[in-house]
């Protein structure tokens, strides 16, 4: 079990975050996304959460061994929930892998809450476990990878995502003057 | 955008963001300041719930269906299956505050 966690601080109102959050991919910093789909989206007309469930496709080269291995190919999928919150202005994001889901497990969730009026705070924790009893020596270079991997795309979604604010910002300034 | 899973889902899938992210945009900041009492809230809450459904519901129909139909094609319906019934995520997780480090 890898257990991984960041946070950071994001120089941008929460409402801007949450905006710019359907607006991260594509995105040449991660362009191990390829595809993103909403599968499910719900509006609670009591509490105003905004609940969605997402499938996203990754491409991500895996070692010729674990492909042997595990069978695994090129394409990956992961399942999002999110919600987003307006009352608590809370937005927290759960992320699941769907490929090898019976080999390993890599359970993500992530928060975007105000830490001002124009700063909001992502935190990001993440548990990377390897499921059954493999032999254990593959089971720890599977968890290896994954954790490897995790990191860097974390490092770069964060990078990714300060471009696409950046932007975004830039884009709304210009069509309100 | 990004791409839909399948060539053939990408134009609906297109026409959906775009009509959810003009709606979302126009939601988010009023949402925040109708929160200050419940009945403003749930008012607020079910006149745009019912917005979007008017705006966004034909082509979300459509672009679902065009999904499910690849997510069978895929193989991974089932998966997809399975994962919902062992995490569905139905509620947002718990969050606790922890106490700021201010100086």
């Amino acid at each position: 079990m890898h257990f991984f966690s960041q946070s950071h601080n994001y120089e941008h109102p929460w409402s801007h975050v949450v905006i710019g959050m359907w607006r991260k991919y594509p995105n040449p910093k991660c362009s191990h996304v390829i595809s993103v789909d909403v599968v499910d989206r719900s509006v609670d007309p009591e509490t105003g959460i905004i609940r969605t469930e997402r499938i996203l496709g990754c491409k991500q080269k895996a070692p010729a061994w674990i492909v042997k291995i595990f069978g695994g190919s090129e394409d990956a999928f992961v399942r999002e929930i999110s919600f987003v919150d307006p009352s608590t202005q809370d937005a927290t994001i759960t992320s699941v892998n769907l490929s090898l889901s019976q080999f390993a497990s890599c359970y993500e969730q992530i928060r975007y809450h105000p830490s001002s009026s124009h700063r909001t705070s992502f935190s990001q924790t993440a548990e990377i476990q390897a499921r059954m009893a493999l032999w254990r020596s593959a089971a720890d270079g599977l968890e290896k990878w994954l954790v490897q991997r995790f990191e860097q795309n974390a490092q770069l979604g964060k990078l990714a995502f300060t471009d696409v604010l950046r932007t975004l910002r830039e884009e709304r300034q210009r069509t309100i003057s | 955008m990004a791409d839909s899973l399948t060539p053939q889902c990408t134009p609906l899938k297109h026409e959906y963001d775009t009509c959810f992210n003009a709606w979302f945009e126009g939601y988010l900041e009023p949402a925040v300041a109708a929160s200050s009492s419940p009945e403003k809230r749930s008012e607020y809450s079910k006149q745009k719930a019912d917005e979007f459904q008017q705006k966004c519901g034909n082509v979300w129909r459509s672009y679902r269906e065009c999904v499910q139909n690849a997510l069978k094609e895929k193989g991974l319906d089932a998966l997809l299956q399975q994962a919902r019934e062992e995490h569905p995520l139905a509620e947002p997780p718990v969050v606790t505050n922890e106490p700021s480090n201010k100086s």
